[in-house]
């Protein structure tokens, strides 16, 4: 049922995703992990929270089960529930119950937008006891060594009314993710994407123009992975100018008058 | 007749000796919205507005053409102040539309880069072009051709005086190599205005006066004319005389210099050409008479902000306010008292309102908190017990729907409505209605919405007579039940004075704070911007009120503006974020859709 279909459990990659440090937060991470420490990472859309998961999975050499949270996304969700199939009812473990089983890291995106019951499972699991009180099936697992529970949320943009209660926050070692420095991300950019120097720094002066008016005239700011979308397009031989409409501008904002404005400032760096 | 054929030779020669170029023309309204966003994607401040600024008098040689004319002492010019980036109001000098375009979005790219605002002109503008082609690289090839057309439409060097021609070259040197000229060599007159550069530096305006308090009713929005563009103001007393002037306008505006002139304009034209009249001053001098007369033109007038006396009031509980020029928040600034309306009569529902109300009833009971436990489901936490027995029991049926599913609605939410009751609020809106008619049967409608959604609610209005007096008036509280008395007192409500936002806003964040209720939304009714009859106006009472939302969300309040300002999208962005407003296109909307929005607000 949907409980496979909500986590996607990643096996040991042979190549470790492509990452490129911006501080320390790979040592804090590792340090983390040795001490069995939970982690938060916060940080704005498209920063790279989720490629950095990925690489220190891979890294580490751990399983990793990642759960988008969605508002509707219960306890049981993640814990797991009883199902029916011909011959009875049966246990079924959700994405976090497999994780601690067979260890690995269960990282959950956007863990604000998650219903709140799910804070009461995290809670035993995040502070010392490092336990998994599952009260359906009367079991208490612990938490074998190679697990650790890693969340991240954005505070940019989550409901005022739905941030982590300070008592889930200090749980966690947190690890504020911002964009890169401006030399990084070209760098990053050119890496990711294929195009030369010149055309990823373009890219990096327009991304930190755009995110300059984030809050007045968008949203939010138009993070890494939006930067090398359209970066990807210009390698492949698009026109910069159609490249950065439909990678960068249309994504930011539906409303005419604001990607008419956004379409002037890439002109400034792009025009002619 | 002979008149006429006046206004024709002036007409026809105004056109030869301006070289513009009208039908290239470019509407700074057009464009605004893409420069001031420009503005701030190249570092520009978020406070500062996209605004038309008055011509500036550039003192340098005139044409033939221009002198037979009478024209050409002026030019549009490009600068930033605290308040706002001035831009020209039209831009047509140059023959083609999209070179016209260039030198707005040029122009707002300069003032947001600016690197040297310290040094002299000719090596400030220098910097600031060099620092924004640097980066730009579209921005430095479309330069490249407004520097082309630039000097095209400068005058010609061959028919300077020696010393004049000098400085022309020097300033054509700079356009073409930015960085390249160190100095502008003297000469008897001012260049050429360049309008690739920034404004020269202007000398320090008049001190603002404070202290005799106007009238209220000065602030009437009435308004037979109204025009955006700003005009250089300096505060003046009012002279002492009698005679036809006082007749003219309210915020009783001239000079000296300028008196003979305002006047025999206005008496030329009556009231038709009031703004015409206004551009032709240099500095509208203000006076701070008491007497208000109804307005005739609305405008805006670049005052210097007023320092005012700042000094602490006295009392217990006075309000802080932010000071965006000291980056203070200096407190005990205000005064609020507040104000029950107790000899407001109690009164039912007005009878108009009555099908509304119906609606609403109808829509708000669907969305009362209620704990929903749904059977019989696909997916749930639980299993249901009922349907699994029933289905080993017959070992019949469909596979499915043997879960239990808890949906629960528990809205824990206290809301408090904050409408603005300034002066303002009395224009009119079409159809015989005023402003505060609308923002009163919002106030009613509301009520009877959240009535029958049972989430707790209250009700305040607001006015201001400068910082002593920040009038809050009672209209529900949170612990009053809604019925006849509390109708009665939104029925009483009437405009007056004018709208210190922040401190309301700090007013309403306290007693909203104090409800213990899991969403708490401090929605906001207003029909325009935050001012006050002191130096409360402009950029400082933005300011203030982005600082009391600021603590208010920290507090872990929700704030929302409604507001029937058509031009807020210029300012209430950087108060409120991009998306905590909505701007209500026809006032007369507002009843039907607050509670609406309300719904979705909460959802």
């Amino acid at each position: 049922m949907t409980v496979t279909s909500i986590a996607r459990a990643v096996r040991v990659p042979s190549l470790i995703p492509r990452y490129t440090p911006t501080g320390d937060e790979i040592e804090v991470f590792e340090l983390a992990h040795q001490n069995r420490l939970p982690v938060l990472i916060k940080g704005p859309t498209g920063c790279g929270k989720t490629r950095f998961v990925e690489h220190m999975a891979a890294r580490l050499g751990l399983a990793l089960y990642t759960v988008s949270c969605h508002d509707d996304l219960s306890a049981s969700d993640l814990v797991g529930r009883h199902l029916i199939d011909a011959s009875g009812t049966y246990w079924s473990d959700g994405p976090l119950t497999q994780a601690v089983r067979h260890g690995g890291i269960c990282y959950l995106d956007e863990v604000v937008e998650a219903r709140k019951d799910t804070t009461v499972v995290l809670h035993a699991l995040s502070d010392d006891r490092r336990i998994l009180p599952i009260d359906r099936t009367g079991e208490q697992l612990e938490a074998p060594p190679g697990f650790m529970l890693v969340v991240s949320y954005n505070p940019g943009y989550q409901h005022l009314l739905k941030g982590l209660k300070p008592s889930t926050r200090q749980r966690f070692v947190s690890l504020a993710f911002g964009f890169p420095e401006a030399g990084l991300e070209g760098e990053i950019v050119a890496g990711e994407a294929g195009v030369d120097q010149a055309t990823a720094k373009r890219l990096v002066t327009l991304a930190n123009a755009l995110r300059s008016t984030a809050d007045h005239d968008l949203e939010e700011a138009p993070g890494t992975r939006l930067i090398v979308d359209a970066a990807k397009l210009i390698a492949a031989g698009c026109d910069p100018r159609v490249a950065c409409r439909a990678a960068i501008v249309e994504c930011l904002s539906d409303d005419p008058e604001i990607t008419r404005a956004l379409m002037v400032v890439v002109l400034a760096i792009f025009g002619d | 007749m002979e008149e006429q054929v006046g206004i024709a030779w002036h007409r026809l020669i105004s056109r030869f000796a301006a070289r513009r170029f009208p039908e290239a023309a470019v509407l700074l309204q057009d464009i605004s919205r893409d420069a001031a966003l420009l503005f701030r994607a190249l570092g520009g401040d978020h406070g500062v507005m996209v605004q038309a600024g008055a011509q500036s008098s550039h003192g340098a040689r005139r044409s033939l053409l221009e002198r037979l004319a009478g024209s050409g002492f002026k030019a549009d010019l490009a600068w930033l102040d605290r308040q706002a980036l001035r831009l020209p109001p039209l831009v047509d000098v140059f023959p083609d539309r999209q070179l016209n375009r260039d030198l707005y979005f040029w122009l707002a790219a300069l003032c947001a880069a600016d690197p040297r605002p310290d040094q002299p002109w000719l090596a400030r503008n220098q910097a600031a072009v060099l620092a924004v082609s640097g980066d730009f690289p579209g921005l430095a090839a479309r330069y490249g051709r407004l520097v082309a057309a630039e000097i095209a439409r400068r005058p010609p060097i061959s028919r300077m005086a020696p010393d004049e021609a000098r400085q022309e070259q020097a300033i054509r040197d700079a356009l073409q190599k930015p960085g390249s000229v160190a100095e502008l060599p003297a000469a008897r007159r001012p260049p050429h205005p360049v309008l690739l550069w920034l404004r020269p530096e202007l000398p320090a305006a008049g001190k603002p006066r404070f202290g005799a308090r106007p009238e209220p009713a000065s602030q009437a929005a009435s308004a037979l004319q109204s025009d955006k563009k700003r005009r250089m103001a300096e505060h003046a007393e009012m002279p002492e005389r009698k005679g036809g002037l006082l007749l003219f306008r309210p915020e009783s505006i001239f000079s000296w210099t300028e008196y003979a002139k305002v006047e025999h304009e206005t008496q030329e034209n009556e009231d038709q050409d009031l703004a015409r009249a206004a551009d032709d001053l240099d500095i509208i001098a203000v006076a701070q008479d008491s007497k208000s007369v109804a307005k005739k033109l609305r405008m805006s007038l670049d005052l210097s902000p007023a320092e005012g006396d700042g000094s602490p009031l006295e009392g217990n509980g006075m309000l802080p306010e932010w000071d965006y020029r000291s980056h203070t928040l200096k407190p005990d600034q205000c005064r609020v008292n507040t104000i029950l309306l107790a000899d407001a009569l109690p009164c039912a529902l007005p009878a108009h309102l009555k099908r509304d109300q119906q609606r609403l009833r109808r829509q708000f009971a669907a969305l009362q908190p209620l704990r929903q436990r749904l059977k019989a489901q696909p997916e749930g936490s639980e299993i249901d017990i009922d349907p699994y027995i029933r289905h080993l029991a017959h070992r019949s049926g469909a596979e499915g729907g043997f879960y239990l599913d808890q949906r629960k609605r528990d809205r824990d939410l206290a809301c408090l409505l904050l409408a603005d009751l300034s002066l303002s609020t009395e224009a009119w809106v079409g159809d015989g209605r005023r402003v505060i008619d609308v923002i009163r049967d919002s106030l009613f409608l509301f009520s009877e919405a959240l009535s029958v959604s049972r989430d707790r609610f209250a009700l305040y209005g607001f006015s201001s007579k400068q910082r002593s007096d920040v009038r809050f008036h009672t209209l529900k509280a949170f612990n009053e039940p809604y019925g006849d008395a509390v109708r009665g007192r939104i029925n009483a409500v009437s405009p007056g004075y004018y709208t210190r936002m922040g401190a309301a806003i700090r007013r309403a964040a306290q007693i909203l704070e104090r409800q213990k209720a899991r969403e708490r939304l401090l929605l906001l009714l207003t029909d325009g911007k935050p001012n006050d009859a002191d130096h409360y106006e402009g950029r400082y009472g933005i300011e203030d009120t982005r600082k009391a939302l600021i603590a208010a969300r920290q507090q872990g309040l929700r704030p929302f503006c409604v507001t029937v300002d058509q031009e807020a999208h210029e300012y209430l962005p950087h108060i409120f974020g991009k998306d905590n407003f909505i701007i209500i296109r026809k006032s007369s909307e507002l009843p039907a859709r607050l509670p609406l929005l309300y719904a979705l607000l909460t959802r």
